[in-house]
């Protein structure tokens, strides 16, 4: 009401005179450059493992084997993401990843819990753990580094109790239940092509829809472009699991986050605050935002995927280990950042996010199928990270 | 162009000289032909609404933009000079004083006068301190600053970080300072000593060539007026030959009649009161005592004072963002706003702030203009739920849209970084952000600090929109003419107490600058006594 009246009474603007500060356009000319970079590099890993195996890296198995490694790195990438954003860190992620899921299995194979009831034990505490963090970071104004160093220390001391530094399986005696399926369920070929086809679908649906609707000339063909680009990829994905026995059900769920994650930071009042804090916390107070309700929330779902990245990893390896989980809070920080994600907050999005976890992923699997030794892998994502920060840094400044 | 004046002041050679500048970035010419000289002993002041030209000008005069980057040549002391960065521009003796001042807060007055340059002893090998302390000292009291060398910069106000700033350009034998907007965070008495000390330097052979938006001062203590508009140099002026209606119109381009179209509205009920309200910072301190007032619906209600008198910290408590309630009552529209509201509470409730710093408090710099100006109101165009629901973007967009063409803001589209806008443009956006929340009562802290003529007035006109509209304004200021033009009636803040109340017909200058001082005076007598 306010607006419409004051559009009434000045006169309109005069489109002519325009003040640019120059600097702007050398800036997004550095970002485009940047945008380039990781996805050269990705190629470049993918060409060079695929030449050193002499084609193993890019046979339909490792390939699917490849796919779930991705989902599962990704998945905790993406809580890093909503994390970041507001200008925070969760480095207690790994160890959260490895208490979780080692919860969830003592609770199977000790106390006879059934899988789902367990997992929702996990899940619970996941998001109960998380919140409570957020809590303390928002109230007492303890910086989140501090917080979830001690959580990285004192979660994994909690998994080694909990496991009693012992091998803990998902599943009594051989068996599968969906905790061990999480990992091993594949989607029969014709209903990953089904699966395919009712997401283009959508999609193009969806693009065509905004292409109508859109006011900006070209707005809309680019969105239909993109719409046809995943769908392609889509296809291409299931075609190749399907040479493997079927698309595998970790990727489903990377799907159903990575919409939900993208939905919440372009689509909501919530992932607009996440910017907006992460961007200049004290004008989002100022501007009424409710600051430390969002922030709390953040953390909320960073502890919800944990445990879900802690079921995936652990079903993945097939029971609780005294090791799992380790560095996998630095491999999502890697990922985050690899994709364009700022350590400072207010920068970053879905689509980098899911770039960064395809290099780790990438990477890691390859050295893992040259045999290289755990040394040289430490050192290897050691430089990728320097490298990638690197890059950003030095083409930012241009 | 238009030369008005005469071959140079004082018929000397010019110390500084542009000639034809040009000066191109991918997409824009932000400098389209600039002719300009400084003549020694000269107070040159610049005008130009924001965008003209001025920021680039002093940036390619200084070795920001290197030689090689622009068309046209700069002369010192008649020779053409190519600098290659400013370590080469301070060489040949010219220092820029810029608005964010380049000090280190933890560091001493002297440390940060020698920073770089630290006088040394045992070979080179250790910095000698004495020197650094002695010779601050002597340079201080040279140019009469009276400011404590082992003084730590954080302790000091802007005002004297600004004489620092000045000190230390002088430690370098500079004979061309500039300063780019040097009073817009300071007071009044802060400006007087400043000026006082321009024309000390001045009277001591060093050129100055002063940027202000202020024509007060620039008519106080220029000697020419060069006017830039639009990336050209359009007219030089000698200032005692020329008034402030014609600078203006240089300016914008136009004729200026009425600087403060202040048009009354209808008054209505109370929208906003104040009782007794006392209130200490976290450090318990009391910083604000008994202050009661009230806004009513349609009007406009100045708060004027020293600076450091609790004005912004009344704003700020008010709106929930500093300090603690610890007797008094405040009352918004009828019903009370009780101690501790935050202040996401505060915009639901229809109170909204606009922050004199707008970078800080305003802004996410890093974002589009859309992003910002909805973000205080991004509930009422979700779908579902305020914060989760799903953002309607085409209501969004539209609703953006009204207001970024009613605000006239200057952008090629919404989608442009507020960051890189002029600061008129970026507080168009903080006011629009405001404004979408449809608040009963606005609070704006110094609402036209640092932008220009032009955008001045399209505020100005603004609030008198909002005031037609029933809201309530509480408008602080610390520009004299824009209270008494801007208020309906003010209200004076002096030590944080009400140091009085005026009606718009009965203020004058000098009253209310008694009754800001008043409170001053008391406690210094007090203090002589004891």
């Amino acid at each position: 009401m306010t607006t419409t009246s004051i559009g009434q009474t000045l006169p309109p603007q005069n489109p002519g005179a325009v003040a640019v500060d120059p600097s702007a356009i050398k800036v997004s000319r550095g970002q485009a450059i940047s945008a380039m970079v990781m996805p050269i590099a990705l190629l470049l890993i993918v060409g060079f493992f695929a030449v050193a195996s002499s084609g193993n890296y890019l046979s339909a198995q490792n390939l699917s084997q490849l796919a779930i490694e991705l989902s599962i790195t990704a998945v905790l990438a993406l809580g890093m993401l909503l994390v970041i954003l507001p200008g925070h860190i969760d480095l207690s992620a790994g160890s959260g990843v490895g208490l979780i899921g080692g919860i969830a299995a003592v609770l199977i194979t000790s106390h006879g819990w059934p899988a789902w009831a367990a997992m929702a034990a996990g899940t619970a505490a996941g998001l109960l753990i998380w919140w409570g963090m957020g809590m303390i970071i928002i109230k007492e104004r303890v910086p989140a580094f501090i917080i979830t160093l001690s959580g990285l220390l004192i979660f994994r001391g909690l998994h080694l109790l909990v496991i009693k530094n012992s091998t803990v399986p998902i599943v009594p005696g051989g068996q599968s239940n969906i905790y061990s399926l999480l990992t091993t369920y594949r989607l029969s070929p014709m209903v990953g092509l089904i699966l395919t086809a009712v997401i283009g679908v959508i999609l193009i649906t969806v693009a065509i829809a905004q292409r109508r609707s859109s006011g900006t000339p070209g707005h809309g063909e680019t969105m239909l472009m993109r719409a046809i680009v995943i769908s392609q990829c889509v296809l291409l994905l299931v075609l190749i699991c399907n040479g493997n026995g079927g698309l595998p059900l970790p990727v489903v769920i990377l799907g159903t986050v990575t919409v939900a994650t993208w939905f919440l930071t372009r689509h909501t009042p919530f992932g607009r605050y996440l910017y907006a804090i992460g961007g200049n916390e004290e004008a989002a107070i100022v501007s009424g935002l409710p600051v430390h309700a969002i922030t709390v929330g953040a953390f909320a779902i960073m502890g919800l995927l944990t445990a879900l990245t802690g079921f995936l990893q652990t079903a993945y390896t097939g029971s609780s280990t005294t090791t799992i989980g380790n560095l996998m809070e630095l491999d999502a920080v890697a990922a985050c950042v690899i994709g364009g994600t700022s350590l400072r907050g207010g920068r970053g999005t879905v689509g980098g996010v899911l770039l960064g976890s395809l290099i780790i992923a990438a990477l890691l699997n390859g050295m893992g199928l040259l045999g290289v030794s755990p040394e040289k892998k430490l050192i290897a994502r050691g430089t990728v990270l320097a490298l990638a920060v690197w890059a950003d840094v030095r083409l930012r400044k241009q | 162009m238009v030369q008005a004046s005469d071959a140079p002041a004082r018929g000397a050679r010019p110390v500084l000289e542009a000639l034809n500048l040009v000066k191109r970035f991918p997409g824009v010419v932000a400098l389209k032909g600039v002719s300009f000289d400084l003549a020694p002993g000269e107070v040159h002041a610049l005008c130009g609404e924001n965008g003209a030209g001025k920021s680039t000008l002093i940036k390619t005069l200084s070795g920001v933009h290197p030689a090689g980057s622009y068309e046209g040549q700069i002369l010192v002391d008649g020779q053409v000079v190519n600098f290659a960065s400013t370590k080469d521009a301070q060489r040949a003796g010219i220092a820029v004083i810029y608005q964010e001042l380049a000090l280190v807060p933890e560091m001493t007055v002297a440390e940060n006068i020698f920073l770089g340059s630290e006088p040394r002893r045992l070979g080179g090998l250790a910095i000698d301190w004495e020197r650094v302390y002695s010779q601050s000292q002597v340079l201080l009291e040279q140019f009469k600053l009276s400011i404590d060398p082992t003084a730590k910069v954080q302790y000091l106000g802007i005002g004297h970080r600004q004489l620092v700033e000045i000190a230390k350009a002088l430690s370098k034998k500079t004979k061309v300072l500039i300063l780019d907007e040097p009073t817009a965070a300071l007071t009044e008495q802060e400006v007087a000593v400043l000026l006082g000390i321009i024309r000390d330097l001045r009277s001591r052979g060093i050129s100055l060539i002063y940027i202000s938006h202020k024509l007060d001062e620039v008519f106080a203590i220029a000697d020419r007026i060069t006017v830039l508009r639009d990336g050209q140099s359009i007219v030089t002026l000698d200032a005692k030959k020329t008034n402030q209606n014609e600078v203006i119109k240089h300016m914008v381009g136009r004729e200026i009649t009425d600087l403060f179209p202040r048009r009354q509205g209808t008054l209505g009920d109370d929208r906003l009161v104040v009782k007794g309200l006392t209130v200490k910072d976290a450090d318990g301190q009391e910083i604000l005592s008994d202050i009661s007032f009230h806004v009513r619906s349609g009007e406009v209600l100045g708060i004027g004072g020293l600076m450091g008198a609790g004005r912004t910290e009344l704003l700020m408590h008010l709106f929930g963002a500093l300090g603690k309630r610890v007797a008094g009552e405040v009352i918004l529209d009828g019903k009370p706003l009780r101690a501790g509201t935050k202040p996401s509470e505060s915009v639901r409730r229809g109170l909204v702030l606009v922050s004199e710093d707008r970078k800080r408090y305003g802004l996410v710099l890093d974002q589009s203009i859309g992003f910002n100006l909805s973000l205080s109101s991004l509930g009422p165009v979700s779908r579902g739920h305020r914060v989760m629901g799903m953002i309607d973007a085409r209501h969004e967009t539209r609703r953006n849209r009204e207001l970024f063409d009613s605000l006239r803001v200057k952008a090629p589209t919404m989608e442009t970084r507020v960051g890189t806008l002029s600061g008129g443009n970026q507080q168009k956006i903080v006011l629009g952000k405001a404004l979408m929340t449809g608040p009963k009562v606005v609070f704006l802290d110094e609402p036209t600090r640092g932008i220009d003529v032009g955008a001045k007035l399209e505020v100005y006109e603004l609030i008198n929109r909002l005031t037609a509209e029933g809201m309530a304004v509480v408008l602080v200021s610390s520009e004299m003419p824009e209270l008494m033009g801007m208020s309906d009636r003010i209200l004076i803040l002096a030590e944080g107490r009400v140091g009085g109340e005026f009606e718009k017909s009965e203020a004058t200058q000098e009253k209310l600058l008694a009754a800001a001082m008043g409170r001053a005076k008391v406690r210094a007598g007090e203090a002589a006594e004891h």
